[in-house]
């Protein structure tokens, strides 16, 4: 899918996260999170994942997260993905 | 849940609630929201454009969710209004509440502390990432409101003794020229100078964010703490970024607000590695040429004598029918 338009999902409690999805020419991804260096890597290969699993090949994607679990990135990402697709 | 402050008593409370605090209830605001216990207001915030301000949680309520909650609610708002990056002005006491929130301290001085939430200083830059060239580089920073034959002197005095130099035209829309003509007309302005970048401000230099009162034009002791500010992120972020040792300004003797503004350069910036390089103002006519006079006769009509004040590209810009729609309003619309 891609991403038509600026949307964004979450909120900034914590144990949980913003999405911001803005169109973009290419993919860029960045994370910002209060749990960074002990959690960055496994927050970025889930929200990889979640990308790959809806085909998003571009777009400018911000995260900024307060330690939430994988499924609740996940819940949060795929929100803003569909927010973005219409 | 957070909801709308928009009745007399919704207002009285959070005006209650945020002088309590410390705080000043300060006008204008575009969204006041807050949080109700019981018909009691334990929680309010208020955001105006992309800046959050008189944030405050009741003494018997801190410690939970309901900052992140006022903060959630003001973000989204004015992320539909296509907003992305948002500021907050605290004491340095507070900055690592905020901190916890994912905002970046931006900069601090003394008594008071910017942050911004969105990552918006580091996606400024990166942009500009092509543009960064080695060397001892300088910069201008102007509004060009229009471009004149000063700016002219003081790019081309300027470019002559450093590397590179790097020309800020403020973004912030509270000129007669829009942002984009005005770029234009200093890049038009500037083409023939192998050694000068035409840049935007964003909001990181001389915006209402970093100093409101430039474009208050008011003697508030507020601005004073505000120029700081906006110097020190100057310093501390934008100059290293692009290798700039000097900043170039013209002298100023009509604008109390400027004047002021460049002594506290000659303040702030040496003692962080910045030189200040003041050049006196090119006259022509006269008198010091400044954008104001060539608004002034812009205003009545005398076209004659402004050949005089701007280069031929703004000339040719303010004369085409795109410039003469800013300019002359009441003519043919």
């Amino acid at each position: 899918m891609k991403i038509m338009k600026k949307v964004q999902a979450g909120t900034l409690q914590s144990s949980d996260l913003m999405v911001f999805l803005e169109p973009a020419e290419t993919l860029t991804v960045t994370i910002e999170s209060t749990v960074l260096k002990q959690f960055g890597d496994l927050i970025r290969a889930k929200v990889d994942e979640v990308l790959a699993k809806h085909g998003v090949e571009a777009g400018e994607v911000r995260i900024t997260d307060r330690g939430a679990l994988d499924y609740a990135i996940e819940a949060r990402l795929e929100t803003a993905l569909m927010r973005a697709e219409g | 849940m957070v909801t709308s402050l928009l009745s007399t008593d919704d207002l009285k409370q959070a005006q209650a609630l945020v002088a309590e605090s410390g705080l000043r209830f300060e006008l204008p605001y575009g969204d006041l929201v807050g949080v109700f216990e019981a018909g009691r207001l334990v929680a309010v915030g208020a955001r105006q454009g992309r800046v959050l301000k008189m944030l405050v949680v009741a003494a018997s309520h801190q410690g939970g969710t309901l900052l992140d909650e006022v903060v959630t609610e003001l973000v989204g708002r004015g992320y539909q209004e296509g907003i992305d990056s948002f500021f907050v002005f605290t004491s340095p006491a507070l900055v690592p509440s905020f901190e916890s929130l994912n905002f970046n301290l931006l900069v601090a001085s003394g008594k008071t502390a910017l942050l911004e939430y969105g990552d918006g200083l580091r996606r400024y830059l990166a942009r500009y990432s092509r543009q960064v060239f080695p060397g001892s580089n300088g910069a201008v920073v102007a509004n060009c409101n229009p471009f004149t034959v000063g700016h002219r002197y003081l790019v081309e005095e300027a470019a002559s003794s450093v590397d590179h130099l790097y020309l800020f035209v403020v973004r912030e829309e509270r000129s007669l020229f829009p942002f984009p003509a005005r770029f234009r007309m200093v890049q038009e302005g500037t083409a023939d100078l192998e050694n000068v970048t035409v840049l935007d401000t964003s909001w990181y230099a001389v915006s209402s964010v970093t100093f409101p009162t430039y474009f208050l034009k008011c003697d508030d002791p507020a601005g004073a703490i505000q120029m700081e500010l906006d110097l020190l992120l100057f310093a501390t972020r934008i100059a290293p970024y692009f290798h700039i040792a000097t900043r170039f300004i013209g002298s100023e003797p009509f604008s109390r607000t400027t004047a002021e503004y460049n002594r506290a350069m000659h303040r702030i910036l040496p003692p962080m590695g910045i030189g200040v390089r003041e050049l006196e103002r090119k006259s022509a006519v006269g008198a010091a040429v400044s954008a104001s006079r060539v608004r002034e006769m812009l205003a009545r009509g005398e076209l004659e004598g402004i050949a005089e004040l701007v280069p031929v590209s703004t000339l040719d810009f303010l004369l085409s029918s795109e410039g003469i729609k800013i300019w002359d309003k009441g003519g043919d619309k």
